[in-house]
């Protein structure tokens, strides 16, 4: 059962994987601006879940890990945590990255509009060639 | 049988975790395929969505909680208002 387990968490991340290597191409290669937004979100999402998924620890004997919410706070109640409970740093950590690519999506799309009002296109092969 | 299940909690847990990331696999790939720009974004909310699921088998409801509004609510809202203020196909 063993094998099992780690075979199925190595198809979670394999196809995590795959998703950052779509993006990835996307990003690049797709000429619509839009599609390259998205590919962006998606990218971020990725890296984002990437961090989630290091902080994450396996059953132990048997025992699901916790949520890493304290709030016993004697010394057993500390032991049992340090015992069962996921990493808090990087859920805190991907919870400010997800308020920023917020940001950064937005003004990614206002700037679109901006490049529409001017060019009258989204297609970056067109804009390059309109370009001067 | 007898008084063990048939499929460990451990396992079962595991099992949703890869079929979730397979069918979001799914999702990218026809995100990146369709020239709909508005089937894009539907894909790419359904892979958040997806994502979304997994962030609380991983044990971080906080990072779901907050992902569901930000991820399938306003950033597909905000593209599709892009969408129609611009255009919709992307052309070959």
């Amino acid at each position: 059962m063993e094998a099992v387990n780690t075979y199925l968490l190595s198809v979670t991340l394999a196809s995590l994987l795959v998703n950052f290597a779509i993006s990835l191409y996307a990003m690049f290669f797709k000429p619509h601006y839009v599609k390259k937004v998205i590919a962006l979100t998606i990218l971020g999402d990725t890296v984002n879940t990437f961090a989630i998924y290091i902080g994450y620890r396996r059953w132990v004997e048997q025992r699901p890990p916790r949520v890493p919410v304290l709030t016993d706070l004697r010394p057993e109640a500390i032991e049992e945590f340090k015992n069962l409970a996921v990493d808090p740093l990087p859920q805190a950590l991907v919870l400010t990255a997800i308020v920023i690519g917020l940001a950064v999506i937005l003004f990614l799309v206002f700037l679109g509009w901006i490049l529409y009002s001017h060019y009258r296109t989204l297609d970056m092969r067109e804009i390059k060639r309109l370009k001067g | 049988m007898g008084d063990k299940p048939m499929l460990p909690g451990e396992t079962g847990v595991y099992l949703v975790m890869a079929i979730i990331s397979l069918l979001s696999v799914v999702a990218v790939y026809m995100a990146v395929k369709t020239r709909d720009l508005v089937k894009a974004v539907i894909y790419s909310a359904l892979q958040s969505g997806l994502y979304s699921i997994l962030y609380f088998l991983l044990l971080a409801p906080d990072i779901g909680l907050v992902y569901i509004p930000v991820a399938v609510g306003l950033i597909p809202g905000v593209l599709l208002v892009l969408i129609s203020k611009t255009e919709r196909w992307e052309k070959e």
